[in-house]
C-alpha cells in the first residue's frame, strides 16, 4: 500500500500551501503579494507560448475553419474564391497576406479614431471560466496595464497583466468585465457587461449585456454602442465600437434597462489585435463606427442615428502602411 | 515502491515535467482556442495529472498535481485566484494515485478512473470558485459548463493517456531493472488506450 503516513503528511502540507496561496491571493486582490509568482509565470511561459503559437497556428486555423463552416458558408465560399486568387498570386505567403490585410484594416480603424496602436497577435487563451487571451507584445514593447485592446472590427478588451514579452487581455465577454459605454447618436450612457465564454455559450449571438443607466431613455434594436472612455483614458479610450443592440429586455421594474448586444468582434477567432498605447487627443465619438449597412427601422427617433459626421470632420487619415506602431494624429480642429 | 526515490528519479522527474509543460502549452495555445460548441474546452493538464498518478502512484501524483496546478495558475493568460488549480490537481493526483492500486485487477477501471478524475477535478475547480465568490463561477454558468467540460475531457482522455504512457514507457525501457508491479497496470492502460484511441 502506497498510502503511507509520509504520503499523507506531504499531501497535507501541499494542501495547506495551496489553501494559503488561495487565501493570500484572494485577499490581496490586484496587489497580492503573490503577483511576483505570476510575473515568473509570464517570464517563463510567455516566450514558450510565443514560440509554440507559430507552430500550432495552422492547426488552430484549421479547427476554426471547420467550426465556423455551418454558419458562414456563403462567406466562406467568397473567402475561398478570394483565397484561391491570392494563392495563385502569392503562393506560399498566404498567412502573411492574411495578416497584412487584417493589419491594414486595423490601421484604418486606428487612424479614424486617432489612436496610437501597437499591433500584436493572440497566442493563447484562458482555461476554465475565464475569457482571457495572451498577446505577443509586452512591457518591452511599451504595453502597460489597463490599456485598451481593439481589433479592426471593434473593442476586444483591456490589458490586465503584462509580462516582458506577453500581455494578458481580459476580453469584453468575460463575466468580470464591465465597460462604460454610450449609445450611438443619443448620447445615453450605460454599462456593457460580459456574459462569459467568448460568446459560445447559450446566448451565442449576444454575449454582451448593455445596461442603460437611465431606464426611460430611448433605445432601439439596431443602435450601436461605442465606449464612453474612462477617466484618464484608461482602461478604455473613448469611441471604440463595441456592438449592435440585438434585443431589448422589457423592463421588469428594475432601475435600469437591459439590452443584449452582438459585438462587432468575433471573439472566437481573434487573431491580429492592437493595443492602444496612446489615446486619441480628442474623443472620436461615433466616427470609428463602420458606415451603417442599410439603416433598419431605427433612425426615426434619434436625430443623429446615422454615423454622425462629427463636427471636426475626421477624414479617414492617411494610413501609414507597413509601420509597426503607426500613429495618426487626429485633426487638430480647434 | 512507486514513490519517486527510485532507480533514477532524475530521469523520471524530467519526463514528468516535460509532459506537464507540453500539456500546459497545448492547453493554452491549442485546446483553449478551439471554438467547440458550448464554449468549453477539455482540460488536458488534468488528464495528464490523472494519467501520471495512475502510472506512478499517489506520491508522484500529488506532487505532480500540485506543481502542474501551480503552473496552470501562473501561466498567462490565467486570471483566477492563485492556488486554485494547485489545490484541485493535488487532490486529484493523490486520489488517482490511491485508486491506481485497486486498478490492477480489473481492466475497465482505468478509463473509468480517468473519467471520474475529470469529473471530480472540474467540479472541485468550480466549487473553489463558488466558495471564493468568483463572479464567473455562478451556478447558472457552472451547471451548464461542467457537464460539457467533463464530456470533452473524457473524449480527449484516450489521446492524453496514450501520450503519457508512451512517454513514461520510453523512459522505463532504459530504466527497467526491477520488474515490479508497475509493468502490469502500464501494459493494461496501454492496451486499453490503444483500443480507446482507435474508436
Amino acid at each position: 500500500m502506497k498510502d503511507t503516513r509520509r504520503t499523507r503528511v506531504v499531501l497535507g502540507a501541499l494542501l495547506v500551501v495551496a489553501l494559503a496561496m488561495i487565501t493570500i491571493d484572494h485577499r490581496g486582490g490586484d496587489d497580492s503579494p503573490l503577483r511576483g509568482l505570476r510575473g515568473i509565470g509570464a517570464t517563463v511561459f510567455g516566450p514558450v507560448e510565443r514560440a509554440s503559437a507559430s507552430v500550432v497556428r495552422p492547426v488552430t486555423d484549421t479547427f476554426e475553419t471547420i467550426g465556423d463552416a455551418p454558419g458562414q458558408r456563403r462567406r466562406a465560399d467568397r473567402l475561398e474564391r478570394e483565397n484561391q486568387e491570392l494563392r495563385e498570386r502569392l503562393r506560399g505567403a498566404r498567412i502573411d497576406e492574411d495578416k497584412a490585410a487584417q493589419l491594414q484594416r486595423l490601421l484604418g480603424t486606428a487612424g479614424m479614431g486617432g489612436y496610437k496602436i501597437l499591433a500584436g497577435q493572440v497566442i493563447s487563451a484562458g482555461q476554465g471560466f475565464e475569457d482571457t487571451v495572451t498577446i505577443d507584445v509586452g512591457s518591452r514593447s511599451g504595453v502597460k496595464r489597463d490599456m485598451t485592446v481593439l481589433s479592426a472590427e471593434g473593442l476586444v478588451g483591456r490589458v490586465t497583466r503584462v509580462g516582458p514579452a506577453t500581455a494578458t487581455v481580459l476580453l469584453a465577454t468575460d463575466q468580470t468585465s464591465s465597460i462604460g459605454s454610450r449609445l450611438e447618436g443619443s448620447k445615453e450612457i450605460g454599462i456593457v457587461q460580459g456574459g462569459g465564454r467568448r460568446g459560445l455559450g447559450g446566448q451565442s449571438e449576444t454575449p454582451l449585456r448593455f445596461q442603460l443607466l437611465d431606464a426611460a431613455a430611448p433605445i432601439h434594436v439596431g443602435q450601436r454602442i461605442v465606449t464612453l472612455g474612462s477617466q484618464g483614458q484608461r482602461p478604455f479610450v473613448p469611441g471604440v465600437p463595441i456592438g449592435v443592440v440585438e434585443r431589448i429586455e422589457r423592463s421588469t421594474g428594475g432601475l435600469t434597462r437591459t439590452a443584449y448586444v452582438r459585438p462587432f468582434v468575433r471573439f472566437t477567432s481573434l487573431d491580429v489585435v492592437a493595443v492602444v498605447v496612446a489615446p486619441p487627443k480628442k474623443n472620436p465619438r461615433d466616427a470609428v463606427l463602420p458606415p451603417k449597412p442599410k439603416p433598419p427601422a431605427t433612425p426615426s427617433a434619434s436625430p443623429s442615428a446615422r454615423p454622425s459626421q462629427s463636427p471636426r470632420g475626421d477624414d479617414p487619415s492617411p494610413r501609414p502602411s507597413g509601420s509597426r506602431s503607426p500613429s495618426t494624429e487626429p485633426n487638430a480642429g480647434d | 515502491m512507486l514513490n519517486p526515490p527510485e532507480a533514477s528519479p532524475a530521469g523520471r522527474t524530467a519526463v514528468t515535467a516535460l509532459l506537464i509543460v507540453a500539456a500546459l502549452i497545448l492547453q493554452v495555445s491549442v485546446a483553449n482556442r478551439l471554438p467547440l460548441p458550448g464554449g468549453v474546452q477539455p482540460d488536458l493538464v488534468l488528464l495528464a495529472v490523472v494519467a501520471l498518478a495512475l502510472v506512478a502512484g499517489s506520491m508522484t501524483g500529488m506532487v505532480t498535481g500540485f506543481l502542474a496546478g501551480l503552473a496552470a495558475d501562473i501561466i498567462p493568460p490565467a486570471d483566477h485566484t492563485l492556488g486554485r488549480y494547485a489545490l484541485v490537481y493535488c487532490l486529484i493526483g493523490y486520489l488517482c494515485g490511491v485508486a491506481s492500486t485497486e486498478m490492477d485487477r480489473q481492466s475497465a477501471v482505468p478509463f473509468f478512473a480517468v473519467a471520474a478524475g475529470a469529473l471530480a477535478g472540474t467540479v472541485l475547480y468550480a466549487g473553489t470558485g463558488m466558495m471564493l465568490g468568483d463572479p464567473r463561477a455562478e451556478w447558472a454558468t457552472v451547471s451548464s459548463m461542467v457537464p460539457l467540460q467533463v464530456l470533452y475531457t473524457v473524449l480527449a482522455s484516450p489521446f492524453v493517456v496514450w501520450a503519457v504512457l508512451r512517454a513514461t514507457r520510453r523512459y522505463e525501457r532504459g530504466e527497467r531493472s526491477r520488474g515490479d508491479g508497475l509493468s502490469v497496470p502500464v501494459a493494461r492502460y496501454r492496451a486499453m488506450s490503444g483500443r480507446g484511441g482507435g474508436l
